[in-house]
């Protein structure tokens, strides 16, 4: 009991260590999703079908791919063969920022279509062009809309990003499997390495329920 | 507002992930996570072992910068010819396989391999290789190679589990999920020190461990090599030698 205490204390420093890499990878990989998610929402509900069409097959890939499988794939497979070099964390981040962007267009989709269609057919009659509309009415609204379910992808990206142990990126997971490895206190350490996860994904999701409460409109719509 | 905060997400994810590579001087040695008493990383996270000593050693006399970074087995050498390390010393086994890829430098130490057993069981080597039992091996390793060949030549009857670590193979026999693990003599004797197994046999050819480098990095090679030469003949040997008994 007293060496499973010990090992928690002493390995905490190492894993804490962790936390900017997961962090990072999160953040990018959210980012990144971000950066997808929305132009590929708007082409499958406003855009010329083929574009939307072609939006889906790349939902459809990244969807039906396990994370990894994807990172495998382009860590060992199509980085070298495109001699990108880049390091294990940046990879996760990037395969985490495709697939992401693959469910947040989803999310995105789902908010865009709960509009009422007046909105973008009055848009349309006080002169407004499709992108006009869509930059200044549709979207301010729909990602508003999309905070919630934002914040539930948040919190699944936070778990995938423990996948980054796989590519060798020293984050909380594999610190954690180096120390318990070593020390034999797999028990101790990896609830330590929970806890910590768990305390990174409440801090994000109340933060993003702040940013929730922030952009609310008082009496519109869903508050 | 939130086209501000995804622009600054985004800001941050650059600047997080934009990581260093191996920055001019400070070469990065590849070590393996967790094989006491040559490379592995110490409860709080250090790398530590006697390989880590002697090439902090080895850095400081020959002039140049280096930092561990535990790396999986497996892909320790595409890491490597990858440039994602620059040399790999961490108990590596010299196969003719293996020295296609990378150079290796001159041999510094000799090792053997053994079954490792739990400290009550009546297993024999004879039961290991041909009982059709299961045997845990590390992932990538030269003794896995050797058996897996071996194995086919002799007609051996017996099932392979692998691991990503020898410690965690042990750990498995004394779970009951394997009956044996196979490792070099260094981690087998680290292993019967901390826990209740025994060795039941040695196998395997006797073999030596060098460091790698890239084929292009030759004078990286000779530098290694001098610097192994100067570590012999100063005390600190002997303290290394004192220090981790492998």
């Amino acid at each position: 009991m007293l060496e499973s205490f010990e090992a928690i204390v002493d390995a905490l420093p190492y894993l804490l260590g962790g936390v900017p890499v997961t962090v990072a990878a999160v953040l990018g990989g959210m980012a990144l999703g971000l950066i997808i998610g929305v132009p590929l929402a708007v082409a499958q509900v406003y855009g010329h079908p083929l574009l939307g069409r072609l939006a889906g097959v790349y939902v459809w890939y990244f969807r039906g791919t396990p994370i990894l499988v994807l990172l495998f794939m382009f860590y060992f497979g199509l980085f070298p063969l495109m001699e990108l070099n880049v390091n294990a964390l940046t990879a996760t981040a990037i395969v985490l920022g495709l697939a992401s962007g693959a469910y947040q267009s989803q999310i995105f989709r789902g908010s865009i279509l709960s509009l009422s269609g007046g909105q973008f057919r009055a848009a349309s009659a006080v002169g407004m062009s499709d992108g006009q509309a869509i930059r200044n009415i549709i979207l301010p609204q729909a990602l508003r809309l999309s905070l919630p379910g934002w914040s539930n992808e948040f919190s699944i990206l936070l778990k995938d990003s423990a996948l980054a142990y796989v590519l060798g990126a020293l984050d909380i997971m594999a610190r954690t499997h180096f120390v318990a490895s070593r020390t034999y206190e797999h028990l101790a350490l990896y609830a330590l390495a929970a806890l910590l996860y768990f305390l990174l994904t409440w801090a994000g999701v109340r933060s993003l329920r702040a940013l929730e409460q922030k952009v609310a409109i008082r009496g519109y719509g869903t508050t | 507002m939130l086209k501000k905060i995804a622009a600054i997400a985004a800001g941050v994810a650059v600047v997080a992930t934009m990581n260093s590579q191996a920055v001019a001087k400070t070469l990065i040695n590849g070590i393996d996570a967790n094989f006491p008493p040559f490379a592995y990383v110490d409860k709080s996270g250090k790398p530590s072992g006697f390989d880590v000593d002697a090439v902090d050693w080895i850095a400081k006399k020959m002039g140049f910068e280096v930092t561990h970074q535990p790396v999986a087995w497996e892909g320790i050498i595409p890491n490597l010819v990858a440039k994602k390390i620059d040399f790999i010393c961490s108990g590596m086994t010299i196969t003719a396989e293996r020295a296609k890829i990378v150079n290796f430098t001159t041999p510094y130490w000799e090792h053997r391999n053994q079954f490792v057993a739990k400290k009550d069981s009546s297993i024999t080597e004879q039961k290991i290789l041909t009982g059709g039992i299961t045997l845990g091996v590390q992932q990538g390793t030269s003794e896995l190679k050797w058996l897996q060949k071996t194995m086919k030549e002799k007609g051996w009857n017996f099932k392979f589990r692998m691991y990503d670590s020898a410690p965690m193979a042990v750990e498995d026999v004394l779970n009951g999920r394997i009956e044996a693990a196979a490792m070099n003599d260094a981690p087998a004797k680290d292993a019967v020190e901390k826990k209740p197994v025994k060795i039941v046999a040695a196998f395997g050819d006797v073999d030596a461990y060098g460091c790698a480098t890239r084929k292009a990095d030759t004078d990286l090679k000779k530098k290694l090599d001098d610097g192994y030469i100067a570590l012999r003949k100063d005390p600190y040997w002997k303290e290394l030698l004192n220090k981790y008994e492998p």
